[in-house]
């Protein structure tokens, strides 16, 4: 059988994310079948960067009805886009975030390591055939769009998925 | 016995090596050779493990000051 693992990342900041993501390609690349689980701010890393007024776009019931109840959106999701914008390499720092400037010395400091940036790491678990799963209920509650990610083929599940797939892995990480 | 490819992944820091590596090794067939150089200080355990979990017979390791050179079949 082969060995399966599965990652939740519930965190939207930089280096909670990358540990989520290295761990998943170190793990892929030794042959593990990788799948990650993204819920609340966890998702933020997948997001494209949204430009300012991207929050203003109406979702389309064709696509984003099939996951989404759209009926019951209200003015607070356009909101929360607008605020929370997102992007793998605009995440804040869980520690010295110092306003902002935080991220910018990590960034250098792992660009003079020679360590891949979060958005490089993102991509390298997609090629190495990593699974990305985003809550259902998290894109409804914050309006959010799976069009619009950097990695094309994320899912969008319910807890029951997460059990199955949780109990089928050998390791479990909640980030 | 010459490698059918030699990857360089000097330079590069953990995770990026065992990533290339795995990439690389998904494009070559059974019984072809591959040689890996890589000089991050946890190089030599990662590509052991990685023989480990994908049962590649290693056939050498040579050692040139910080670089590992290994080599082992698909």
């Amino acid at each position: 059988m082969n060995k399966k693992g599965t990652i939740l990342l519930l965190s939207g900041e930089m280096d909670k994310a990358l540990a989520a993501f290295i761990i998943a390609t170190g793990f892929a690349a030794l042959g593990v079948e990788m799948k990650m689980w993204f819920m609340i701010w966890g998702h933020n890393c997948l997001k494209k960067r949204r430009g300012l007024f991207s929050w203003r776009r109406k979702p389309d019931p064709a696509r984003e009805g099939t996951y989404r109840d759209l009926e019951t959106d209200n003015i607070l999701q356009p909101m929360v886009e607008m605020i929370n914008r997102g992007g793998a390499n605009h995440l804040p720092l869980s520690q010295l975030n110092l306003m902002g400037l935080g991220p910018k010395l990590f960034a250098k400091m792992l660009k003079k390591k020679k360590i891949s940036s979060l958005e490089e790491l993102i991509k390298d678990a997609d090629d190495l055939g990593v699974k990305f799963i985003i809550c259902q209920i998290c894109c409804d509650a914050l309006g959010l769009s799976v069009d619009d990610l950097i990695v094309p083929n994320a899912e969008v599940k319910g807890v029951s998925a997460y059990m199955k797939d949780t109990m089928d892995a050998h390791v479990n990480l909640f980030i | 016995m010459a490698p059918d490819k030699v990857i360089d992944v000097t330079g590069k820091v953990c995770p990026l090596p065992l990533i290339t590596l795995a990439k690389e090794v998904r494009k070559m067939q059974k019984g072809q050779l591959l040689c890996i150089i890589g000089d991050d200080p946890i190089f030599e355990q990662s590509v052991v493990d990685f023989c480990r979990e994908g049962s590649h017979e290693v056939l050498e390791i040579n050692r040139e000051g910080k670089k590992v050179i290994f080599t082992f079949s698909i």
